[in-house]
Parts: structure tokens; C-alpha cells; sequence
């Protein structure tokens, strides 16, 4: 399946690379993820709990990183498996400075599914997994804002304190009962695997750029 | 053929037990050390297996066993064919791979089995499955059922050269003769997805091995108790009578429980060997949608050709038949469509051909009506076609193409499943059609209804079809009819029982032959310890040739007793009658001795017996019919559809079906109303729905919609027609798949009808609101 979206981050486009470079604060806007370790130069394993409706269980994904034009772009390739399935795809991101001071960023590819995943989960992972790269980027946007708000008043202490595992799971629930039509940014059809490895990856595909 | 209790609508001896729970169900079977199955599933539709780690699974507590294929060793062997290869079809070509019991290179479909858990409980077995970690090389998945058949295809089993698993081409008279003698050839191309058996009960078994009297029992809810002893047997190196097999009340079969070296008796039957302890496994809801088998799609490229009155003269069909990952069931399916493509019709020249097709899916075996809906849906479809090109009336093209009533036996030209010409053995389809066409008020509709309707906004339609049902095909099934002592009669056959209400409708049959009360008959089904010969419950066939045998058994036992009365009464067999559970005298009623009495003095047990006489009133009987009886009739449908969004509401439907003698008409309308409910579903809710990539995305009922009570048409009129088979003594066809057959068909003529005004036609079944928008759209250019 296609996979793709956009979202604007209201910053400069170095302050969003520098913000995905910080892998704590992407596993912090995706509650659930377990680690994030590099294994190789461009290769990486993360794990991450995931619940949708009835299909549950941990997830161990593999990623890889290729095509890196700092600060621009990179290709990610996603191969998680874990109990309640598998999940396998490409997808490439974009970063585009908008000229305002703020940063589109920009991500499509391929996706495969299978397993519970796919078979019973698959009528649900839809607005679940809107619900949860709307609140990911709400989440980020907020960090952004804290970072740059550290940054300007030069204090080294950011103010940003993430959603807990729980307000996250419940603004989810709160998304699936209210429908998510209102949510005009998240045109995307994308799936909690793709969306938590493209979101980790970009972070690690910064990090790599940057280190 | 009429009697005090065959063709009487009397109450099921069965259900004050089912009714107040007295009954035992497969789940209710829990025997003293009885261990737990679970199966590790395959996530990938087609992958090699490179690894499978069980040891963590192995480590968790209560965990007895983990097996792959790997520690089965040649047991792992593909499993028989549950019917035989088409060789009576001439120029036939088959490739059978048919399933194995556990993945051991590649897994085929989403669902295959990879790995065994044996474990105190099934929740352990469910967590120890996901402690078994199998590492694969994905292999592009087989979808597309025609992309399938193209050379350079993927190929599902890689010694084949190529994914057709079959070829059959069969032709009466010459399509090229009917083009030539044709004024009109019209074409169209249909895709047909089918359904699943979606049984309440789902699938499941329990093994016990006892260890010291080498003997093995399965309790199972087999549509066929003979088929899973005889190959269970064999493929244990056990005599068949060291192998009881017992159906016990069943929650519905509809086809797929018919399917025997399943992975699941295959593997637990050796496993309760090997560890000595009975062994329970149930499926789950998504095991069963993933991993039983059930009917798939067909893609059908037909062309009709007819004179400019409408007269059809011949029909081509060229199609393909999605076989799913295996073959056991060969071509069932597909040789059901060829036979009820053109059955009840008289066009002189019929060509159709069809390419069995592996893919990385489900295996495909029949699910209520088993092809039949495919064929009678391409020729409905066709003559609706038809009609418009030529501004007929839907309900006189059907009327002109009819056989008519006087045209029986009609010889088909066309081999079917039980590998015998089809032979439409009696009916009158044109009387089931009038009658039809009259209960559902068809003239007033048209002329009056619809108009006024239409012109209030409302947009109804109507749909009129006709169908054959074949049913009743060989080869055999058998009897034991046995009089007690206490008077009573037990009959045992070789058949199961999935809810058919066989317990009454086999004790009627009984009854009248042995002038006992209906409910001192005891009917054993599906239980090989008192009856191990038959071949199973399919093809609308319990009734028919086990009810046959049945009928031939009680005739040999109402012999044997006025024969053994006679002696007893010194009087001649001529002038005895069977009344009341007695023999006596004609003339003199006072002269009688019970049956009870009969079976004590049939069984002596000291003195002398005459020679060559047999103990007990008891006999044997078997029946297998040259050819299946063919049932049919006709269907009538009107919906209303909401415009906005296209959701159907089916106002009113009737239905005429002729299953010559109804045994018990009420137990007969039930299975109507049973196959409408199906039918209903095929043609608006249900959908197996395969992604890209081989995965089955509709494995839930929240996903795979299946008809409510409440989705049902608030009135069903059934018409019943009588024309007794000549092929059997009771004069009887089977009606177990008639509602399924007629109504897709009916369903998209009806909402076809109601849109008309958007040019819609539907070239597709399962017309859910979202697809028949689709179709409305395209019509319309958008």
C-alpha cells in the first residue's frame, strides 16, 4: 500500500534536523517505543509495544538508511516483525525549508503488512495510526517550540515534558470514538509500523548525517 | 409419496434436547489428561522458511511439546485427493499438490500451519506460539487469479512450470454453429468472489489413543466420518476398525468440514500416539477464516448467442477458477459451474471451458452450493444482458429458453462432479417459473407499482431467475436398521449430521415403512463404531441416498419380520399387515405379535435355528443412484435501494423450488429459507478480500459482514413444486443448497432494475453499497 503525508514544523529547517537528530524525543512523542540501537553505520534495530484493538505484541524492527542528502532527504527501509505480524517498506522523507522560517516535511513510499496485523487489525490500524502521527507531530511541535524557546533564551534546561504512555493511549481512544475527518493535515494512509520507523528513522537518519 | 409421517411437517425429534441443552458438543468433550493443540500460523502468503526457533516456546511452563515439520519426518507427506482426478472427462489435464499438514520448505498461504504446540491448556499453546520465532525469505505473493495464470508468473509450487492446476473444455453441439445460425452475439466478462462457509461452530477435534486396547476415538464434526477413518487408518498403519470416528452435534458444516488429512488430524492424531494423552484443538474464528478451506473467486468471459426473438442458441463460457494454495478437492467447483451454467435452458450448442489456477490463498473447496451460484449467475446475468440488447422482457427471454415439462430426461452432454453425463432426470421449470412470476405479483409491479413508486422518488426494482440444483450424486451410502426388543427401531448410516434435522427426517422414512411411531426411531449418524461405510454429507445428498438406503433397509426388515411372523402366527405372509408396531393377521387383528416380540424371538439363544436364516430383525441396505436427481425452480426478488447511499432493502422475495417428495416440509422450508440467508449474504455482504501481497484482510466478523435476522427480506413466500424423482423409490431430490443457488443472480438483476435509469449493470457479485456506487458511477461516465 501507498503511504504518504506532510506536516509544518514551525521552525527553521537546521532546529527540525537538529530536533529528529535527538532520537529520545521521537521515542518520547511515540510512547511504546522500547529502544533504538544502532547496529551498523546505516543500520539500526528498534522495538516497540503496539496495541490495536484486538492485536497486541512487541515489534522488533530493522531499519536502513540510504540516499542521505543532508539536510534534504534520505530513503528508509523497514522490515519489523514481532508476534502480531509483520511490516515491510520504503518510504522517502523530505525536508523542504518553506522560506517563512518553518520546515515541510514530506514522506511517501510502499508498505506491506501481514499477519493479525493485516488480518484482523487492519479495519482499525487505519485511525489508529492517524491518531497516532497527528498526536506524534503535536507532540513534536511542542518539543520544537520548547527547543527553540531554550534556545533564544539560551538556557541549557529544555521545558518539554512528554505525553506519559497513558494520556497518549487515551487521546487515541478519544480520536477513534470522535472520527478523524477533522483532521484535514493527516490525509495520509499509513500504518503504526511505517509511521513509528519513519518518524525513529528520520531521527536516526539525522543522527547519522549529523554524527 | 405420501404417508402418515414422510411428507408431513411434524416437529424434529431433536430439538427439546438442543433446545434445553442436553446435548453434547465437541467443546463439551473433556477427557481425564487431555493436553492442548495450538498451530503457529504463517504471517507471509508465500516465503521460504528459513529457520524456526522453538526453544524459547519450548522453556515456558506447561509447554509439553513444539513441532515443526522437521521432527515429523516422512510422516509430512501431501494428503490424499478427497475426490478423485477427472480421467472420465475427455482431454482433462490435472496437477494435484494436494495439502500438507505443516509448512517444511515454504509456506503457500497467510494461515499455513508452521509449527505445533501441545500444552496443559490452549492459553499456553497461544503463548507459547508466540514464543516461536520463524525466520523467511518472502516470496512474491500469487493473487490475481488471471495474472496467476500467465506464464512468468510466480510460481506457488516450483516444480509445476506453471500455476494451472487444471484444464477442462466441453462442448454439446458448436458455438461456431450457433455465431453462424445467430443474429445477435453478446459479450461480457464477470468476476465472481464467493464465499465462506462461516459455520457457527467452528472447526475442531479431540484424540484419544488408548494404549492398551490400540484404539484410537476422534470426536470431530466431520461432514465425512468414513473419509477421516479410512485415511487416519491408513496413514497410522491401523486396520479401519481400530478407528472410531464420532460427529457429535455439529454447529453447521456448509462444505468446508467436509476436507479430511487436514493439518490437524493429520498431526494430532499421531501426536495423541506418541504422547499417550488425549489431545483437544478447537479453531478460533481467524484460524477459520484464514486456514479451513472455502470457495473463492471466478473470473468468466461468456458470449451468448440468440436470434433477434430472443431464442438462445448457444452459450460460451471460458473461465478461470481460483484454486487457492492446494488441490485436494480437484475440480468440484468448477465442473458444478459447467453443469449449472445452461441445465434448465434449451440452447442446442454449449462450449465451456475452464483453467484451474494456484494462488497463494486459502485451499478452495465447496461451501453451500459449490459452484452452482457461479454458473447460474453468468447465464442469468447473460440472458438479462441479452433482453436489453434485444428490448425483451426479462421474465420472456427466460419463458422462450426453457426445457419444458415433457422434455425429461434431458441429457446435458456435459460430465459433472460425480464424472457421469448430467441428466435432468424430471421438473417443470416453466410451471416453477409462472408460479414465480405470479407470487410475487411480477405484471402488477411492472405495470403499476414501479411507475407510482418511481414517480414518488423511491427506486425499486425487480429480479426474476431460474435454477437447477444437481443434487444427490453417488457414489453410495448404506443403512443398518436394527428392531429392538423394547420395540423401538435404531437406524445407523455412514452420514453426519450438522444441524439438517436427519433425526427426524430419517425416522419418518423409518416410521412408515415399520408402522412405529416417529419417535421410537433412533437415528445414529456419523458415528463409525455402528456404521463404516459411506462416502459423507455433500452435494444436497443426505436425504436422497441415505435416506434411499434407508428406505431399502426398512422394506428388508418389514420383510424379515412378516416372514419370521408368519411361522410364529401360522399364517401366510400375504395375509399379514404391519400396523401399530404389530404384525397381524389381516383378517384376524386379534392374531399379532409386537415387533418387540419378533426381535426377542429373531435372536433365539438356545435350540435351533433354520438353516440359512439371520439373526435379528435387522438388515443392511445400500444405495448409489446412476446419476444425481436434479432439483430446481425459480426465484423472485423486489429492493429497494436508497439512492444516497445505495444501501439495498430487499422488500419482498419468493421463491419456487421442486425437491420432488419433501420428506418433512417444514424441515424443507427451513433449509430454503437457511440457503436464501446465504445467498443473500454472497450477493451483498460477504467478501474474503485478499490484499496484494496474499493477505487475507476480512478475517474477522468485524470485517467479513455476514446478514443479520434483521437483514433478511421481512416476507419469504415459498412455492413448493412436486415432481417426483424417477430415481429413487420415495421420488426424492435434495434441497440442502437451493436458496444459495438462484439469489445473487436475482439480487443483481433486482438492483440493476431499481437504477435503471443509470444504465448500471453489474458484472460482479457481492454488490456491497460502496461497489454498487462504484458501478453507478462508471455507468454514468464518472
Amino acid at each position: 500500500m501507498k503511504l504518504e503525508g506532510e506536516h509544518v514544523f514551525k521552525g527553521p529547517r537546521e532546529a527540525v534536523w537538529e530536533m529528529f537528530y535527538d532520537p529520545e524525543v521521537l521515542a518520547s512523542a511515540l510512547p511504546g517505543t522500547q529502544k533504538l540501537n544502532m547496529v551498523s553505520e546505516n543500520e539500526y534495530e528498534g522495538a516497540m509495544n503496539v496495541r490495536i484493538g484486538p492485536v497486541s505484541g512487541s515489534f522488533t524492527g530493522k531499519l536502513v538508511i540510504s540516499d542521505v542528502v543532508e539536510p534534504e532527504s534520505c530513503t528508509l527501509t523497514v522490515d519489523g516483525r514481532g508476534t502480531p505480524g509483520f511490516a515491510k517498506g520504503v518510504g522517502k522523507v523530505q525536508f523542504v525549508d518553506q522560506g517563512d522560517g518553518s520546515t515541510l516535511l514530506k514522506y511517501e513510499g510502499d508498505m506491506n503488512i501481514g499477519g493479525a496485523l493485516a488480518s484482523v487489525g487492519q479495519r482499525m490500524i487505519d485511525s489508529v495510526s492517524k491518531s497516532m502521527i497527528r498526536q506524534a507531530f503535536e507532540t513534536l511541535d511542542k518539543a520544537l517550540e520548547a527547543r527553540l524557546a531554550a534556545k533564544s533564551s539560551g538556557s541549557e534546561v529544555v521545558d518539554f515534558k512528554p505525553p506519559t504512555e497513558t494520556e497518549f493511549a487515551a487521546a487515541v481512544a478519544k480520536d477513534m470514538a470522535g472520527g478523524l475527518t477533522k483532521l484535514p493535515e493527516v490525509r495520509l494512509l499509513m500504518y503504526i509500523i511505517p509511521l513509528v520507523t519513519v518518524l525513529v528513522l528520520v531521527a536516526v537518519a539525522l543522527k547519522n548525517c549529523g554524527g | 409419496m405420501a404417508g402418515k409421517f414422510v411428507h408431513q411437517s411434524i416437529k424434529r425429534n431433536e430439538d427439546p434436547d438442543l433446545i434445553t441443552g442436553k446435548v453434547q458438543f465437541l467443546d463439551d468433550i473433556e477427557l481425564p489428561g487431555m493436553l492442548h493443540a495450538a498451530f503457529k500460523r504463517a504471517d507471509y502468503a508465500h516465503a521460504r522458511i528459513l529457520n524456526i526457533d522453538v526453544s524459547e516456546a519450548r522453556k515456558l511452563p506447561g509447554v509439553i511439546a513444539v513441532y515443526t515439520a522437521a521432527d515429523f519426518g516422512d510422516y509430512i507427506k501431501p494428503g490424499p485427493l478427497q475426490v478423485p482426478p477427472p480421467t472420465a472427462i475427455k482431454g482433462a489435464t490435472y496437477t494435484a499438490r494436494t495439502t500438507l499438514p505443516i509448512a517444511v520448505d515454504k509456506v503457500r498461504f497467510s494461515g499455513e500451519p508452521v509449527a505445533v504446540v501441545i500444552a496443559e491448556s490452549r492459553y499456553i499453546a497461544e503463548d507459547a506460539c508466540d514464543l516461536i520465532f520463524v525466520d523467511y525469505d518472502p516470496l512474491d505473493a500469487v493473487v490475481d487469479l488471471e495474472k496467476a495464470a500467465q506464464p512468468g508468473a510466480p510460481l506457488v509450487h516450483d516444480d509445476t512450470g506453471s500455476n494451472l492446476a487444471g484444464h477442462v473444455f466441453q462442448e454439446r453441439g458448436s458455438w461456431e454453429q450457433a455465431v453462424k445460425e445467430s443474429d445477435l452475439v453478446v459479450k461480457r466478462r464477470f468476476f465472481i468472489n464467493r464465499v465462506a462457509g462461516a459455520a457457527m461452530e467452528n472447526r475442531g477435534i479431540v484424540v484419544k489413543w488408548d494404549a492398551l486396547a490400540k484404539e484410537m476415538t476422534i470426536w470431530c464434526g466431520t461432514q465425512s466420518p468414513i473419509a477421516l477413518r479410512n485415511q487416519t487408518a491408513a496413514r497410522l498403519g491401523l486396520f479401519e476398525s481400530q478407528v472410531r470416528v464420532i460427529s457429535p452435534n455439529t454447529g453447521g458444516g456448509f462444505g468446508p468440514k467436509i476436507n479430511t488429512s487436514m493439518p490437524d488430524d493429520v498431526l494430532l492424531t499421531y501426536l495423541a500416539i506418541k504422547l499417550e494423552r488425549p489431545i483437544k484443538w478447537y479453531e478460533d474464528r481467524r484460524e477459520n477464516f484464514l486456514a479451513t478451506t472455502s470457495e473463492r473467486d471466478q473470473v468468466h468471459y461468456c458470449e451468448i448467442a440468440l436470434k433477434k426473438d430472443g431464442t438462445v442458441l448457444g452459450f460460451k463460457d471460458y473461465f478461470f477458477h481460483n484454486s487457492g494454495a492446494y488441490n485436494p478437492y480437484m475440480m468440484t467447483i468448477p465442473l458444478n459451474t459447467q453443469t449449472h451454467t445452461v441445465s434448465n435452458y434449451r440452447i442446442p450448442h454449449f462450449q465451456t471451458e475452464f483453467n484451474l489456477v494456484f494462488t497463494n490463498q486459502m485451499i478452495a473447496t465447496p461451501v453451500r452450493g459449490a459452484g452452482r451460484p457461479f454458473g447460474t449467475f453468468v447465464i442469468e446475468r447473460m440472458l438479462d444482458a441479452a433482453a436489453k440488447e434485444l428490448g425483451m422482457d426479462k421474465v420472456e427471454i427466460r419463458r422462450k429458453n426453457l426445457l419444458k415439462s415433457t422434455e425429461y430426461p434431458a441429457y446435458t452432454g456435459i460430465i459433472g462432479q460425480d464424472f457421469v453425463e448430467g441428466v435432468l432426470d424430471s421438473g417443470d421449470y416453466p410451471t416453477a417459473l409462472e408460479k414465480t412470476v405470479e407470487m410475487i405479483g411480477y405484471d402488477q409491479f411492472r405495470k403499476e407499482i414501479q411507475p407510482r413508486l418511481r414517480a414518488e422518488g423511491k427506486y425499486v426494482g425487480i429480479g426474476v431467475a431460474c435454477f437447477t440444483e444437481g443434487t444427490a450424486v453417488g457414489p453410495y451410502e448404506g443403512a443398518k436398521i436394527t428392531v429392538g426388543g423394547n420395540g423401538k427401531v435404531v437406524v445407523s448410516t455412514g452420514i453426519s449430521s450438522q444441524g439438517q434435522g436427519h433425526y427426524t427426517s430419517f425416522a419418518q422414512i423409518v416410521a412408515d415403512q415399520l408402522a412405529v411411531d416417529v419417535k421410537d426411531v433412533k437415528v445414529i449418524t456419523g458415528d463409525t463404531g455402528f456404521f463404516g461405510w459411506g462416502a459423507g454429507t455433500f452435494a444436497s445428498r443426505g436425504i436422497t441416498v441415505a435416506g434411499t438406503a434407508i428406505y431399502l433397509a426398512a422394506q428388508k426388515v418389514h420383510d424379515k419380520a412378516l416372514k419370521l411372523a408368519s411361522k410364529i402366527l401360522e399364517a401366510p405372509v400375504e395375509e399379514l399387515e404391519l400396523v401399530d408396531g404389530v404384525v397381524r393377521v389381516a383378517d384376524v387383528p386379534a392374531k399379532f405379535i409386537s415387533l418387540g416380540d419378533l426381535a426377542m424371538r429373531a435372536n433365539p439363544q438356545r435350540g435351533v435355528m433354520e438353516p440359512g436364516a439371520e439373526p435379528g430383525l435387522e438388515a443392511i441396505a445400500y444405495y448409489g443412484p446412476p446419476y444425481g436427481a436434479t432439483g430446481a425452480g425459480a426465484m423472485a426478488m423486489i429492493v429497494e435501494v436508497d439512492a444516497q447511499t445505495m444501501k439495498v432493502k430487499v422488500d419482498q422475495l419468493a421463491m419456487v423450488h421442486d425437491c420432488g417428495t419433501p420428506v418433512n416440509p417444514m424441515i424443507v422450508e427451513g433449509q430454503v429459507h437457511g440457503g436464501i440467508q446465504m445467498g443473500i449474504g454472497d450477493a451483498f455482504y460477504e467478501e474474503l478480500v485478499y490484499d496484494e501481497t496474499g493477505q487475507l484482510v476480512t478475517a474477522s466478523f468485524m470485517d467479513y459482514l455476514f446478514p443479520q435476522a434483521s437483514d433478511m427480506p421481512a416476507k419469504i413466500e415459498l412455492g413448493h413444486l412436486e415432481t417426483p424423482s424417477p430415481l429413487n423409490p420415495l421420488g426424492l431430490k435434495g434441497v440442502g443448497e437451493a436458496g444459495a443457488i438462484p439469489t445473487p443472480a436475482v439480487f443483481a438483476q433486482a438492483v440493476e432494475d431499481a437504477l435503471k435509469d443509470s444504465g448500471v449493470e453489474f458484472t460482479q457479485d457481492t454488490l456491497s453499497p460502496s461497489r454498487i456506487f462504484t458501478f453507478v458511477q462508471k455507468a454514468k461516465g464518472g
